[in-house]
């Protein structure tokens, strides 16, 4: 390797480093500041808590051993939405491209549930599957279901022209075409709808709790609210935080892996 | 029989809901065996509607396409039909995964061939890290690996700069010539039809006919360069160049 080489790849990995360093600084003045603020009465600490007041709730939240059902609830609920949607919205997207007639007919109707908010939707759910995870599961289904269901047969739409020509002209068969072309070549608009959907999921688990929950992430932000211990809430939204950030880099990762050489 | 396909009066109109379109008024054509013969002619003339035709993936037409049954015919598009996300290897033998012929001696005939063009190296590398002339002799070997009788080739340059077009058509001519393959190439570039062509056919704008066949009588079968400097190849340019549809 040469010098010139040696030289650039050193400046490429302190430019890394550099960015890693201000990103911490951020959260370490982000979090000083509002400790400070909170600390001189600048904030009220009632409303606004502080990073302390978080950490106490958090372990104290760990010590009495509730930390962790909660946690466990959401991300149970955000598991099984998540799998559904996205499974469902696969083989949904799969069927209305073996059958574009049938994608033609519902075409309305789909576009009609995807801007219809949701939200709406949550008092009808209760009633039909009762105050339960059922209906936080439906909930969440009714918001990532349509997005993924559109996003990936718009993948499967954007199949290169050229390449079924190829194919069919080895005589491939249809499920063949499907499996060696068709999927693989969207493994990239897959992994976008993976992406939204992740975040959809959070949305709509947390709405549902909101609505109906006894346990998880979105009760403790409730419940915090309504006994006006906004310490509970704040720290609420920080596990939540994290969470997401966690889930989305998982996500990361497997595009890196399908997608190393696309 | 020495020809290897006869097209007879072939017709084919488009429905659109603006009206029905003439689009091949007639078309008579022989293809020898072991001959290469260019289809020039403007562009959207139906030229590689021709080709659909005679690969069976369009059978929406009049007339008749006479060939033995167990013809084999295999097609190779623009340079960039290869898969990203199968190796070279994989992509190779692709046609031979879906027609069900993954035989111990295709494959050896497979790894002969990517020996012989200089690919074996790099059968487990992804497209992505070849260059556009590796692909494309990527893309001829997938076509070959089938044994077809006749190959189709559509516009198989046009996606390329102009140094990769020439290095890469010296490439694949003189494998198709090796192999010994009878070969249709779709193309609108007139320099490409004589280099490769025992035969060039001058199609007419839409409603196609043809209008004229122009033998190809170059002594060299073997190096387009040297094919490139025959002392008639101007004549033949300017044959073809008088008879060519101008789109204006």
């Amino acid at each position: 390797m040469s010098n010139k080489q040696k030289e650039f790849l050193k400046k490429e990995k302190r430019k890394k480093q550099l960015i890693f360093f201000f990103q911490i600084l951020l959260v370490i003045l982000f979090l000083s500041l509002w400790e400070l603020l909170v600390n001189y009465e600048i904030l009220n600490g009632f409303i606004y808590s502080s990073p302390s007041r978080i950490f106490k709730t958090i372990t104290n939240l760990i010590q009495n051993n509730n930390f962790f059902i909660h946690i466990y609830v959401t991300l149970k609920e955000i598991f099984i939405s998540f799998i559904l949607g996205i499974t469902l919205g696969f083989i949904t997207a799969l069927i209305l491209y073996e059958f574009k007639m049938l994608a033609k007919i519902i075409d309305p109707f789909l576009t009609m549930l995807n801007s219809l908010p949701k939200v709406a939707l949550g008092p009808l759910i209760i009633i039909i599957c009762g105050a339960n995870v059922k209906s936080i599961i439906l909930m969440t289904l009714l918001i990532n279901l349509i997005t993924s269901i559109l996003s990936i047969y718009n993948g499967f739409l954007n199949t290169d022209e050229y390449k079924i020509k190829l194919l069919k002209s080895m005589n491939a068969s249809n499920l063949q075409i499907l499996t060696k072309l068709v999927i693989p070549s969207s493994y990239q608009t897959i992994i976008t709808s993976l992406k939204l959907n992740i975040s959809l999921t959070l949305i709509g688990v947390i709405m549902g709790e909101f609505l109906v929950s006894k346990q998880g992430i979105g009760y403790l932000i409730v419940y915090g609210k309504q006994v006006f211990n906004l310490d509970l809430v704040m720290s609420g939204i920080v596990i939540l935080a994290i969470i997401s950030f966690i889930l989305y880099k998982f996500i990361v990762i497997l595009e890196n892996k399908l997608l190393k050489h696309i | 029989m020495n020809n290897v396909i006869e097209i007879k009066n072939l017709m084919k109109n488009y429905h659109t809901k603006e009206g029905e379109i003439e689009a091949i008024k007639d078309i008579n054509l022989e293809i020898n065996k072991g001959e290469i013969i260019s289809l020039v002619g403007p562009s959207g003339c139906g030229k590689s509607t021709i080709l659909s035709i005679i690969a069976g993936l369009d059978k929406d037409y009049f007339g008749n396409i006479i060939k033995n049954k167990d013809l084999k015919i295999a097609y190779m598009l623009q340079s960039d039909a290869l898969f990203p996300w199968l190796t070279i290897y994989e992509n190779a033998i692709l046609g031979l995964k879906i027609s069900n012929e993954l035989t111990k001696e295709n494959i050896l005939y497979v790894d002969n061939l990517l020996k012989t063009y200089n690919l074996y190296d790099f059968k487990d590398k992804y497209p992505k890290s070849l260059s556009g002339g590796m692909k494309q002799r990527v893309a001829l070997i997938r076509t070959l690996a089938l044994k077809p009788d006749l190959l189709l080739l559509d516009e198989p340059f046009c996606a390329l700069d102009q140094q990769s077009r020439l290095l890469i058509s010296d490439d694949v001519y003189k494998i198709i010539k090796k192999e010994k393959k009878t070969v249709i190439l779709v193309t609108h570039n007139i320099e490409e039809a004589i280099i490769f062509s025992d035969k060039v056919i001058v199609l007419s704008k839409r409603p196609t006919e043809i209008k004229k066949i122009i033998p190809i009588d170059i002594k060299n079968k073997e190096d387009v360069y040297i094919r490139r400097k025959d002392e008639n190849y101007n004549t033949y340019f300017d044959l073809i160049w008088k008879d060519l549809d101008k789109n204006e």
